[in-house]
């Protein structure tokens, strides 16, 4: 990561102290790395978010097992971006649930009365996006102008299927942001790529 | 929940967006805990500058602590030993008072979320989602 650190030091950020957001975070750990590894440089406050109850819960766990003491960072249930306010977040990172499906899966019913769903129950909800896996990341890419404060930047992760070369060259998104690949590579039989999305 | 998420986040219901009364939510029936963190006195003048703090007075009022200076403190010099205390109240406040349990209600559409194991649940009901 030493490589990919030096431009985001040079990237003057809205405010002083920056907020990182991570969507569907998952079990916390890319944001648990950034946090612990001084991936910025400098010291930020770290939101995630996730569908997911036991993946909100993971992140505490992931993070307490880290230097938990040093690290500023509370895990959010909410879809998405949902529920934080708008212009706050300098660095959004996001691995979509990007694999191509019929459909996106509905969320678990957790009413407060029934708080009942198994964790299987959840895990259709990190991988299958729907319509070429774009459908959650389309959802995303609408929002992310309001999301982000000014000069933020977003890292996205996008597969082969959901083809990006396509995504990246939206009129709507080269309007609003300046977008550029930073990684692309063979994973396994998936060829993963991350784009980064500099608001304009 | 760290005291300082709660001047970040608002009602996520969409028609609550053009509201101020969706943040800052109403913190009720909390049930607080003190979770020791490192003390960088930096970190904390610097995050001064992005804090709404009539937002963090309504909330630190919700939750019994009416303390807090008015007006927002401007231009912290963190390496002044007189800003000290000021700093570490701040810290002891934002970043180590944790809410494990409690309600969080929008001002404008009067929902309630929950915060249940110090984690805020946003999600909505399908009719609202």
């Amino acid at each position: 990561m030493e490589e990919q650190s030096p431009f985001l030091v040079a990237h003057k950020f809205a405010f002083k102290v920056p907020t990182v957001l991570e969507i569907g975070t998952g079990s916390g750990i890319i944001t648990t790395f950034i946090a612990v590894n001084d991936i910025l440089g400098q010291k930020a406050v770290f939101f995630t978010t996730d569908l997911n109850p036991f993946a909100c819960q993971c992140v505490k766990e992931t993070v307490a097992h880290n230097q938990s003491q040093s690290v500023t960072l509370d895990p959010i249930q909410t879809n998405l971006a949902s529920s934080l306010r708008d212009h706050q977040v300098d660095i959004l990172v996001f691995n979509p649930p990007y694999v191509p499906a019929e459909e996106v899966p509905a969320v678990p019913c957790q009413t407060q009365a029934s708080n009942e769903s198994t964790e299987d129950d959840w895990l259709d909800l990190a991988l299958l996006g729907g319509h070429q896996g774009m459908v959650v990341t389309n959802v995303l890419l609408d929002q992310l102008h309001n999301v982000l404060s000014a000069n933020g930047i977003a890292y996205i992760l996008f597969c082969a299927s959901n083809v990006p070369e396509e995504v990246v060259v939206r009129p709507d998104l080269t309007a609003r942001f300046d977008i550029s690949l930073m990684e692309k590579r063979k994973c396994g039989w998936e060829v993963l790529s991350v784009y980064r999305f500099v608001k304009k | 929940m760290k005291l300082l998420t709660t001047n970040f986040v608002k009602c996520a219901v969409k028609a609550c967006d053009s509201s101020a009364d969706s943040f800052p939510l109403k913190y009720e029936d909390v049930q607080l805990v003190q979770e020791e963190q490192d003390f960088n006195p930096e970190f904390i003048a610097n995050m001064l500058e992005r804090l709404d703090w009539a937002a963090l007075l309504k909330v630190a009022a919700d939750l019994g602590n009416t303390s807090l200076p008015s007006h927002k403190p401007d231009d912290v010099d963190p390496t002044l030993t007189e800003n000290e205390p000021l700093l570490r109240d701040l810290h002891s406040l934002l970043l180590e008072t944790q809410i494990t349990e409690g309600k969080m209600v929008c001002g404008n559409c009067q929902h309630v979320y929950h915060i249940k194991n110090s984690i805020p649940n946003f999600l909505l009901p399908p009719h609202l989602a």
